[in-house]
């Protein structure tokens, strides 16, 4: 199986579909188009011996590739709750950032997560959150709730867990953290000043590395099918995807994919989709309601699990 | 009293302090509140819940007249009232006023510093409405201070008391029951201010 790069284009509208044929001649996939204006933003899987081709057609059309290690990664963004106190900023300012690298983020605000002794979530919330690859909580600027009252939220968490806040604090003084990046605290101004974006670029560095320790984990059990040519196959069989308006209709997470389409009316079609290999997608994966919403979520089994590896 | 020239943050650790200075500092921007507060002092205790603010307000300006903000001419014969705003802020609040007064139908506005009503008796309605009272910044204070209380307090301490008295004003949350002697604590924070804080 070819090895996939995960590249960020960023160019002009004009002739971009040059680079888009290019990229399916050489069997890569293209996760994510956003056009702005006259500005097209891709995000696309290169294999990886083909990458200085899809260089070449892209600096004929005088665009920008680069790499964007968090393609195919869905991370929850976890504020301990809606109000004012912790959004736009900093919470906002985390999920805008995680996107660079080419992640798809979802903001979580918990009902009742907020405070120190009366904060708690709950189970619906944590089965949403555990949908997700990686799970990145905002906390504040007190190292005393960091440390020792807010980390009851992580229960029942299973995904690998990620804190920011304010304090300078070990990963290891945080109990169940994988990772705690310091500086990005509770503000009520835009995060732009230096020590607060190299504080997210710290972030983004260790949670690439994050994924990049699932992907490896991966590698010795490979998934059935890649999640990113499930999402072309239903691209191609179910039309209706090109209807839905969200801006990832199809989300691409590490071990499988949400798509963005009702469960009641499209669940079968999606069991049924068909391979040219002649295996049925309901072969290879979990296909269940997602919490999100009334949306599908595939989890891709592994090759172990189904026996054989297309 | 200049504004802000006292301006405590108190904590355990000073490197929280900072950051709390700067949440304080970037909400009293966002309110536009920073002239009319002379003093204050804010004590965080985290590891008992417990945020206790004192302040010390500035004199804020009096009520406003419609006097105040336009200049207000009675033209018998058009039978109409024509006013030239000079403080653009409080066109809202007086404009709100005088639909209520007139209805919508009977005001227009020309240009952007000029409103014009017809009316049947132009001048007994243009000494009345030079003593219009059109904004109270005191109660726009007030709203503001409560919403800026609100916004500093971490958000878990939903128990809150609160005082506004004349220009002082102390507001103390908590994620536990209040304790009387917390209260007192930022009444005396609150005295010290007046006395001109510790230096």
């Amino acid at each position: 199986m070819a090895v996939l790069q995960p590249y960020l284009y960023t160019g002009g509208v004009h002739k971009h579909g040059l680079l888009i044929e290019l990229l399916e001649d050489l069997g890569g996939y293209i996760i994510q188009k956003v056009i702005t204006g006259t500005e097209v933003n891709l995000i696309m899987l290169i294999p990886e011996k083909d990458v200085p081709v899809v260089k070449k057609q892209s600096d004929e059309l005088l665009g920008m590739m680069i790499e964007a290690p968090l393609t195919g990664v869905e991370i929850a963004v976890v504020s301990p709750t809606l109000a004012s106190h912790h959004l736009p900023h900093s919470a906002c300012d985390v999920a805008e950032y995680l996107r660079h690298p080419g992640a798809n983020t979802n903001m979580i605000g918990l009902a009742r997560g907020m405070g120190r002794r009366v904060s708690l979530s709950m189970d619906y919330e944590r089965k949403l959150i555990n949908e997700h690859d990686i799970a990145v909580f905002t906390f504040g600027s007190f190292s005393d709730c960091i440390i020792n009252k807010k980390p009851k939220l992580f229960e029942g968490i299973e995904i690998p867990i990620v804190v920011t806040g304010g304090p300078d604090l070990k990963t290891e003084d945080v109990p169940g953290a994988d990772l705690y990046v310091g500086n990005i605290g509770r503000t009520s101004h835009r995060l732009r000043k230096t020590e607060e974006v190299s504080a997210l670029d710290k972030l983004n560095e260790g949670i690439g590395k994050i994924a990049d320790n699932i992907r490896k984990q991966q590698a010795k059990d490979p998934l059935a099918v890649l999640p990113a040519r499930v999402m072309k196959e239903i691209e191609n069989q179910v039309p209706e995807i090109r209807t839905v308006l969200s801006p990832a209709p199809l989300t691409l997470q590490l071990n499988g994919l949400r798509v963005k389409l009702p469960y009641d009316e499209f669940h079968e079609r999606l069991e049924k989709l068909e391979f040219d290999e002649g295996v049925n997608l309901s072969e290879l994966s979990n296909i269940s309601r997602s919490k999100m919403k009334n949306y599908i979520l595939i989890k891709i089994k592994s090759k172990s699990d189904v026996g054989f590896a297309i | 009293m200049d504004s802000l020239e006292i301006f405590d943050v108190e904590s355990a650790i000073a490197s929280e302090q900072e950051f709390y200075r700067k949440i304080i500092e970037d909400n009293l921007v966002n309110l536009k509140l920073a002239p009319a507060i002379g003093r204050i002092k804010v004590v965080l205790r985290p590891e008992d819940s417990l945020f206790q603010m004192a302040i010390l307000l500035r004199d804020v300006g009096t009520r406003v007249t419609t006097a105040d903000v336009a200049d207000i001419e009675a033209k018998p014969v058009a039978r109409e009232i024509i006013i030239s705003i000079k403080k653009e802020q409080y066109i809202p609040e007086l404009l709100g006023k005088l639909w209520e007064r007139y209805g919508k139908a009977n005001i227009s506005q020309p240009d952007r510093w000029t409103v014009a009503i017809s009316t049947d008796k132009p001048e007994e309605e243009a000494a009345f409405l030079k003593d219009m009272m059109v904004a109270d910044p005191r109660h726009r204070l007030h709203e503001n201070l409560v919403d800026f209380a609100i916004r500093v307090t971490p958000e878990g301490f939903r128990v809150r008391y609160h005082l506004y008295k004349g220009n002082q004003f102390i507001f103390v949350a908590s994620e536990e029951a209040l304790k009387q002697e917390w209260i007192k604590e930022a009444g005396a924070m609150l005295e010290e201010l007046t006395k001109g804080g510790k230096k």
